[in-house]
């Protein structure tokens, strides 16, 4: 075993604010970025509750809830070996006007409705799916309802003027700002060509599975080289896409990026008190080596193994506190994403940062002087 | 006493020290002049604040003199101690000097085979099995060979001063300074301490000074000198007594 976590083991509750400091910075930065993940995920739903392979919409789209018509002719493009029969997809803001008179924003998601098509979200049950074939009704998440304005099923508002009827309620749809109205084709056209005529002959994406669905990238690359003024996106490309898109216009990343950095100096400056303080215990111990010749790199390099093992032992006992207060947020109602890059980078990060507390710490050692061992 | 050899092992020539500056100026050493010897035990002894340490400091390369000289032999030449730049005197203590200091000061995390391993790994790049072969076979020879797994806590204080000692031996080094290396131990381990310094000299050569203010080692030493207002005497042979 090594001489640092000899040290560390005997000496555990010196060390014990260190290791503690380190957990901390971890684990707070691994939750926290869980959470915004679970938050921005919301942003994807569309994406994420669909079996397509391959979304086709206009040049440059951001994010799922950007997208900007585009003429349903390009469906012939799709036209492509491996590629499957495309199907029309509508995804807008709609102004919705609630039963008392008030309005809210609104995200009206138009697909086709038998269990086979692409785009209808996994989340609609059979009958749900038979009830929206009635033109001008929707499907709101339970969530929704209050910003809806809306009690139940059987209630109504208007989507950009025309009357709407919700016929179905669902969980697992819930929204970030403006709420997803599941709807079929035609009744999306209708809410939304009368404030947009292009959606006369126009729609939002174009959806398709592969035969293979591995093949999606590749696929998904060659159309978008052939087609410029489209953009090609795998589901999995897309839902990243339009997650990582709110997080940094949100400024959330920012947020985020703050907070972290504030952990990390909390940990930093109680890591390099923890090891300053071990380093000045030994002191004494530290001189008499100094004194019999041994150089004083050596005992540099003590120091930075012990904040090696500090932050090694801080992450270790980390990594399961973060899965324990996630399951503990998500039954509080919250969505924590816990990602192994998520946990991988945090655990670098806190590393890193114990390491240079560890440097922090050589300051330590600078002022020992085997001299002091003869006053 | 073994007959002092014709050369000395380290020459004090001409060392003066003085502290502070202005009223506070205080000279700690004169113009001290001396040689010690291989294979002796030598012994400084004087009041306290005589100066004691800082001569110990000054020879053993730990503090610079404002001046004279240190030469010490290596190598079949002397070496001018304080006019080696900073990192070859470090190198020359590392192959040369051991010290012993009225603290034991040993790692409290680490076995008393650890104590003297790390010097060897650290000191002189030893792999783990011959640093470990060597400190044991130097415990055994200072009655700790059962002891070699104890931490610190588990020994005793005689046993503690003896792992240091054989800290600053296992290198191989040719001069031992040791501070007030009894002073915190009883005299029964105080003596034990004596007689392993006075067989490290005579059996194998080694040039070790002692700095103490407790006359009973007077009979252990092989020679002893006395340090007061900064001015060095020898202290005659028959102050010593005889060895018991």
């Amino acid at each position: 075993m090594s001489y640092a976590l000899q040290t560390l083991i005997h000496e555990r509750s010196r060390y014990a604010a260190g290791v503690g400091a380190v957990l901390f910075s971890a684990v707070l930065i691994a939750l926290q970025v869980g959470l915004l993940l679970g938050l921005f995920e919301l942003t994807s739903i569309p994406v994420d509750h669909s079996t397509a392979d391959l979304w086709v919409g206009g040049s440059h789209v951001e994010s799922v809830d950007l997208g900007r018509p585009i003429p349903i002719s390009y469906i012939g493009r799709l036209n492509k070996p491996g590629v499957q029969r495309p199907e029309l997809y509508y995804l807008n803001f709609g102004n919705f006007t609630k039963p008392d008179g008030g309005n809210s924003l609104c995200t009206v998601v138009g697909t086709g409705l038998t269990a086979g098509h692409a785009g209808c979200p996994d989340v609609l049950t059979p009958e749900h799916r038979q009830l929206l074939t009635e033109s001008l009704t929707i499907v709101a998440d339970q969530s929704d309802l209050a910003k809806l304005g809306l009690s139940g099923v059987g209630d109504r508002g208007k989507v950009n003027g025309k009357e709407v009827r919700l016929v179905g309620v669902v969980t697992g749809l819930k929204s970030l700002a403006a709420p997803w109205l599941m709807c079929s084709q035609t009744t999306a056209r209708e809410v939304l060509s009368g404030v947009n005529p292009l959606y006369a002959d126009h729609v939002t994406y174009l959806l398709a599975r592969c035969d293979d669905p591995a093949r999606a990238p590749a696929l998904a690359r060659e159309l978008a080289a052939e087609y410029p003024e489209m953009s090609v996106y795998t589901a999995d490309e897309f839902s990243t896409k339009s997650r990582l898109f709110w997080l940094l216009r949100t400024k959330a990343g920012v947020a985020l990026g703050y907070a972290a950095l504030l952990g990390l100096l909390v940990g930093a400056v109680i890591t390099a008190q923890t090891l300053y303080a071990a380093t000045m215990a030994s002191a004494k111990e530290f001189a008499t080596l100094l004194a019999l010749g041994i150089p004083r790199r050596r005992i540099y390099g003590l120091v930075m193994a012990q904040s090696f093992w500090v932050g090694l032992v801080g992450v270790a006992l980390a990594y399961p506190l973060v899965h324990l207060l996630g399951s503990v947020a998500e039954q509080a109602g919250g969505r924590v994403v816990i990602r192994w890059e998520v946990l991988l980078g945090a655990a670098a990060l806190t590393m890193a940062t114990s390491l240079l507390a560890g440097l922090v710490a050589l300051r330590s050692v600078k002022t020992i002087e085997p001299m002091s061992l003869l006053r | 006493m073994p007959a002092a050899p014709s050369n000395p092992s380290l020459r004090s020539v001409r060392l003066g020290r003085t502290f502070g500056d202005g009223a506070t100026r205080r000279v700690a050493l004169g113009s001290v002049t001396f040689d010690l010897h291989p294979g002796r035990l030598a012994l400084l002894m004087g009041p306290s604040g005589s100066g004691k340490s800082t001569l110990l400091a000054i020879l053993s390369g730990l503090l610079n003199p404002d001046a004279g000289q240190v030469l010490a032999w290596e190598a079949g030449a002397y070496v001018d101690v304080w006019a080696l730049p900073q990192a070859e005197r470090e190198a020359f203590r590392l192959r040369q000097v051991g010290f012993i200091f009225q603290g034991y000061n040993l790692f409290p995390a680490f076995t008393a085979a650890q104590q003297l391993e790390i010097v060897l790994r650290w000191g002189q790049n030893a792999s783990a099995p011959d640093a470990r072969r060597r400190s044991h076979a130097m415990l055994e020879g200072l009655v700790l060979g059962s002891q070699t797994h104890k931490k610190p806590a588990q020994l005793s204080g005689g046993e503690k001063q003896r792992v240091a000692i054989g800290r600053a031996l296992v290198k191989g080094s040719k001069f031992i300074f040791a501070d007030e290396p009894t002073s915190a131990l009883d005299w029964e381990n105080g003596k034990l301490v004596l007689e392993l310094l006075r067989r490290e000299a005579h059996d194998h050569g080694a040039t070790i000074f002692v700095v103490s203010h407790d006359s009973r080692m007077l009979p252990y030493t092989d020679i002893a000198y006395h340090l007061e207002d900064g001015r060095l005497s020898e202290m005659s042979r028959s102050s010593l007594g005889e060895h018991p």
